[in-house]
């Protein structure tokens, strides 16, 4: 299976809507705390089991997360460390990247996410308790939802409405906006402790996922959200970021601070079912690809980057 | 660094949260960090301009008595050497000491104090600095350092120099112990154990606490292999201080003029058999030996304490920081455990614990005692007396705290961020012991001085 290994730790990993093959990676040095960035575009070799690098780009401050775009097939996102939003696209020379850079947040950016419906804006959530919408050609951004009462950690569109997105928060609450309305539409106190990640269920608009620092994935229906439709055990410390499969509606994957990547079905009575141990250090970035159904991406901050078919073992050569 | 403190916590609350009802407001706090001890722990101590700090710590070569390179080194001349040095090198006007406090033991009181004023002006002093001596026995140098950096802070002066000089060429130790012309000492257990030989009160030890001779022999073994690597090194030239001084050849009198600048005491070679071979002096089935003990020697040290804010005024570099300093009394008889009671002591004082300890010099009066102390307080001996001890270079008893405050802390500068504490303990003839907790020089930097991880969280 393929592997590459980045001179920093890993922070996030995103496959490319456009090119199945492609992926970008998220890194920062001394595990994101101190010191530079680097993104990282990866092309997986036809065939033979390589990864390789295609263009990176260094930043000043960690990376935190990238997102490509998805009206655009060379471009992506990246969320810094220190405040900044940048936009690279990997079809123009190097010096000409970042082709733009948004110095907006007060705080580190911890997730960009874009707009999969309307493809002509993105979010971005911030440690300073915000979530702001972006177009491209924006010199500023249109709005900023000011809620949360700490970290927003993601803020995810939804799959089917174009308006509609979540946001996660340290404040230990879901929040679900509308960009036509002036607040928050819903508010979800979903975990006693932080929400560090949520997602979306690409089958059914109206359920969503959300990870926490209580070790435990909830699944949600907005519809009757007193009460969550799952509660999903099994993650031995914080689980750092959900995320709902492409191609099976009940299918969930996750990473954790122990290390491992799991795949839950959140229908079924024993709903882990499979767990990856491959990293050496925290699992913090995962993907499933919309393009090729079953494969999936991790990052961590042991500094490698496993592309893998579910199923199979991420280290097999 | 701000910034990444920030974000350290952050992550550390992800793993090891503190739970929040719904209607509290959880804003970036930083007493969320009392709770998490992983990583970075805040010290108990953070840089203060009103911290007593070393600028300045140097020591002469320490040289065997009646034979070694100082054996006709007037103590006067020995002791300037050392004023001059921690003025002259850090370009001070010695017209601003504000006292100079000069660690002795054997020599007669006020006879020495007159010759440690007489080395005042030898070094360059005007008559405006007053200078005075100080004696409790083997820790006189540290207490004279500790005695500045006391009178420092109740704000006498602002800026002292701290010493200590033995000649034991020139002074000797009664040899069978003290005399007391008071019959009525005898009356009391404790005050006839005072006037003991210091190898009695030894034997009392190693009897007492199970110290064999084979133990006594290997520290004494590993004093002098530490030692000899040490100066092989280099390392040592950095707290040395090179003394012009003459020697006289005891046959021909003749005056030769020398540099001594290396310390002579210590036999590279030493080694278990030939130290086996030794008989015991104080006991006949005993186990002290003259080459498990501390070696009578010449030498002197000099210390230079201010306040920080002075020493960032005048542009000084820090080498230490003075945080504090224990005695305790014991038993006369077994006066060698002193640094089992005092070192735990001044750590208390100091908010920290033994662990916390990164460096230790513990003075090593006896192997037997030196070994029981490590033994009791269970210390890493990795981290103790790492360039050697008084067996292999010799203990010149007023001079010994002040020249292990040079050895210390330029080995904590050596060694880094990692090595942020350190101790320097002795015990004291008479039933003592004394300590005292350094700081090493730069400030607490939080990323660097990680501790492992106790299994709490992650």
């Amino acid at each position: 299976m393929p592997v590459f290994k980045a001179p920093f730790n890993g922070y996030s990993v995103k496959f490319s809507p456009f090119y199945e093959s492609r992926l970008a990676v998220a890194t920062a040095q001394n595990f994101g705390i101190l010191g530079n960035g680097r993104i990282h575009v990866l092309e997986l070799a036809p065939g033979a089991p390589g990864v390789t690098e295609s263009v990176a780009y260094d930043t000043a401050d960690a990376v935190y997360d990238v997102c490509w775009s998805e009206s655009h097939d060379s471009v992506l996102v990246a969320a810094i460390g220190d405040g900044s939003v940048k936009i690279y696209d990997t079809a123009l020379p190097a010096p000409s990247n970042p082709v733009r850079s948004f110095q907006e947040h007060a705080r580190e950016v911890h997730s960009v996410d874009y707009n999969p419906t309307r493809r002509d804006s993105f979010l971005t959530a911030s440690w300073d308790d915000t979530v702001k919408l972006w177009a491209f050609d924006r010199p500023a951004s249109i709005r900023t939802f000011k809620e949360h009462a700490y970290c927003v950690y993601q803020a995810v569109w939804n799959p089917k409405h174009g308006d509609v997105f979540a946001s996660a928060s340290g404040d230990c609450t879901l929040r679900i906006w509308d960009v036509r309305e002036p607040g928050s539409t819903m508010i979800i106190p979903a975990h006693d402790f932080e929400i560090l990640s949520c997602d979306w269920n690409k089958y059914d608009d109206c359920i969503l996922a959300t990870s926490s620092v209580d070790k435990t994935i909830k699944v949600w229906d907005v519809r009757s959200y007193r009460v969550p439709l799952a509660v999903l055990n099994g993650h031995g410390y914080a689980v750092r970021k959900v995320k709902f499969s492409p191609h099976r509606r009940s299918l969930i994957a996750s990473c954790s601070y122990d290390m491992t990547v799991c795949l839950w079905d959140y229908m079924v009575e024993d709903a882990l079912v499979g767990r990856y141990d491959h990293h050496t250090e925290f699992a913090v970035g995962i993907d499933m690809s919309v393009l090729v159904e079953g494969l999936m991406a991790s990052t961590g901050w042991d500094e490698l980057v496993y592309v893998w078919q579910q199923g199979m073992d991420p280290r097999a050569s | 660094m701000e910034k990444a403190t920030e974000r350290q916590k952050i992550l550390l609350r992800h793993l090891n949260p503190i739970p929040s009802s719904s209607s509290s407001s959880i804003n970036h706090e930083p007493s969320l960090l009392s709770s998490v001890n992983c990583v970075a722990e805040l010290s108990p101590m953070a840089a203060f301009g009103d911290d007593i700090v070393i600028v300045a710590a140097y020591r002469t070569a320490i040289c065997k008595a009646k034979r070694g390179g100082f054996k006709d080194t007037r103590p006067d001349d020995l002791l300037a050497s050392v004023l001059k040095a921690v003025v002259e090198r850090t370009s001070l006007d010695p017209s601003e000491v504000g006292d100079i406090v000069v660690g002795t033991v054997i020599a007669p009181g006020s006879q020495r104090a007159m010759e440690c004023r007489v080395a005042a002006y030898f070094a360059g002093f005007p008559d405006s600095v007053p200078i005075r001596t100080v004696n409790r026995q083997c820790s006189s140098g540290l207490q004279a350092v500790a005695d500045i950096a006391a009178s420092i802070r109740a704000g006498y002066y602002d800026i002292g120099i701290g010493a200590g000089v033995e000649s034991m060429s020139t002074d000797h130790i009664p040899g069978g112990g003290f005399n007391s012309t008071n019959p009525r000492a005898q009356d009391f257990p404790g005050a006839r154990d005072c006037l003991l030989p210091m190898g009695i009160t030894s034997e009392n030890v190693a009897e007492r606490f199970g110290v064999t001779r084979e133990e006594q022999d290997m520290a004494a073994v590993e004093s002098h292999k530490r030692a000899a690597a040490a100066i092989a090194s280099g390392k040592l030239k950095d707290e040395i201080v090179p003394v012009a001084t003459k020697i006289v050849d005891p046959e021909t009198k003749a005056e030769k003029a020398i540099v001594v600048s290396v310390d002579d005491g210590v036999r590279p070679n030493s080694n278990m058999a030939d130290l086996a071979k030794l008989k015991t002096v104080f006991k006949p089935d005993g186990s002290t030996t003259a080459g498990n003990a501390s070696q009578i020697s010449d030498g002197a040290g000099a210390v230079l304490l201010m306040k920080r804010s002075l020493a960032m005024k005048k542009g000084l570099p820090i080498l230490g920081v003075f945080r504090s300093f224990a005695v305790t009394g014991v038993d006369p008889a077994v006066m060698g455990v002193g640094p089992a009671y005092a070192i735990p002591a001044a750590a208390k004082l100091a908010g920290l614990n033994i662990s916390d300890i990164d460096l230790f010099e513990i003075n090593e009066a006896f192997a037997s005692q030196y070994v029981y102390c490590c033994k009791k307080l269970e210390l890493d001996m990795e981290k103790v007396n790492v360039n050697g001890g008084a067996i292999a270079f010799g203990h010149p008893l007023g001079a010994t705290g002040a020249r292990c405050v040079a050895t210390l802390l330029n080995e904590m500068k050596r060694r880094g961020k990692d090595c942020r504490y350190g101790v320097i303990s002795m015990c004291i003839g008479t039933g003592m012991g004394a300590a005292a907790v350094f700081e090493r020089g730069d400030s607490a930097d939080y990323l660097s001085n990680a501790r492992v991880a106790n299994g709490n969280g992650h």
